[in-house]
């Protein structure tokens, strides 16, 4: 049996090539997708009102909910935290296997990505709420689970912060790095095991129009291409620390033997 | 203005806060994450050049 050599990633290879091209159509398309949100998504109906009134062509008996817009973003930015997560998870499985320092920088790259976009969703999901509902926090089946997600990432890094020998912190990040994934299909699938009236179900036939399906498509791919980006960007950053702290430790050697 | 018009449009106008405050603390958030790496970054050029110095010494001696 031969052991095949493991490709690593490394700073310069073809993503990075490919990262400014992918923020400069992640810029447009999350532009574009927020001009859609306003000017091509249909507004949502609310509550019944008093009467009809023709507007656009259209009678309108409700109250239009324009905090809605809100939705165009809150989820794109939630799946990109999935993703984020999913990357994470296969590289902590990658490192456990391998034992390779690399893929543990690729797995904390993803954490940081994914608290990021855990972190935008938190604060557009938790504005919307406040206007709809009138309150910060309510513990539904989604928000709780979302949250235990953010609790977990935030212990990753405290985790990571605790320990300073890199392979044990590497495993331990791992574990957390894989528990956090499993909470994902939780979180993903939790409206349709526990159904809610603050998350409906949309990722099914008929649960948007045509219209919302639309502006939702491009603002993810927009914001998706964002965080690749991000990821990218971030990882030649960590990359170019780890090679200089390595020069700094030969350095040294090399000063002590003189 | 027609009171049922009024009652249509009655959320827009008072759920924009909001709206706004969402779309901009969201952009925010990625420019905070942007500018950490960007620091980073400059950060770590300091580094390269302080060691370039050290191993110009090192070569010298």
């Amino acid at each position: 049996m031969t052991n095949k050599p493991v490709k690593l990633p490394e700073a310069g290879q073809w993503p990075d090539k490919v990262a400014p091209w992918a923020l400069l159509a992640g810029i447009v398309l999350s532009t574009l997708g927020f001009l859609m949100a306003f000017l091509y998504a249909g507004p949502v109906n609310g509550a019944a009102v008093d009467g009809v009134e023709l507007i656009g062509g259209q009678m309108v008996a409700n109250k239009l909910l324009l905090s809605q817009k809100i939705f165009y973003f809150h989820m794109p930015v939630a799946l990109v935290s999935f993703c984020a997560l999913a990357f994470a998870c296969y590289y902590s499985v990658r490192f456990l296997a391998t034992k390779n320092q690399r893929f543990d920088t690729c797995a904390k790259v993803c954490m940081e990505i994914s608290l990021v976009f855990v972190i935008c969703t938190m604060i557009t999901g938790d504005l919307w709420e406040r206007f709809e509902w009138g309150v910060w926090w309510t513990w539904e089946p989604r928000l709780t689970t979302y949250l235990i997600l953010m609790l977990i990432v935030i212990a990753y890094f405290v985790l990571r912060n605790a320990i300073d020998e890199p392979e044990r912190r590497g495993v331990y990040a791992a574990v957390i790095g894989i528990i956090a994934m499993v909470d994902v299909p939780i979180c993903f699938m939790i409206t349709r095991l526990i159904p809610s009236g603050v998350h409906p179900v949309v990722l099914r036939e008929g649960g948007m129009s045509g219209d919302m399906g639309m502006t939702v498509a491009v603002c993810l791919a927009g914001l998706m291409l964002v965080g690749f980006a991000l990821y990218r960007f971030r990882f030649r950053q960590v990359r170019l620390q780890e090679r200089l702290q390595a020069l700094k430790d030969e350095v040294e050697i090399l000063e002590e033997q003189r | 203005m027609n009171p049922v018009l009024a009652d249509i449009y009655s959320t827009v106008i008072p759920s924009m806060p909001f709206i706004i405050a969402a779309y901009a603390l969201m952009w925010a958030v990625l420019l905070i994450y942007v500018f950490v790496s960007i620091s980073g970054l400059k950060k770590t050029e300091k580094q390269i050049a302080v060691l370039e110095e050290a191993v110009a010494e090192l070569k010298a001696e």
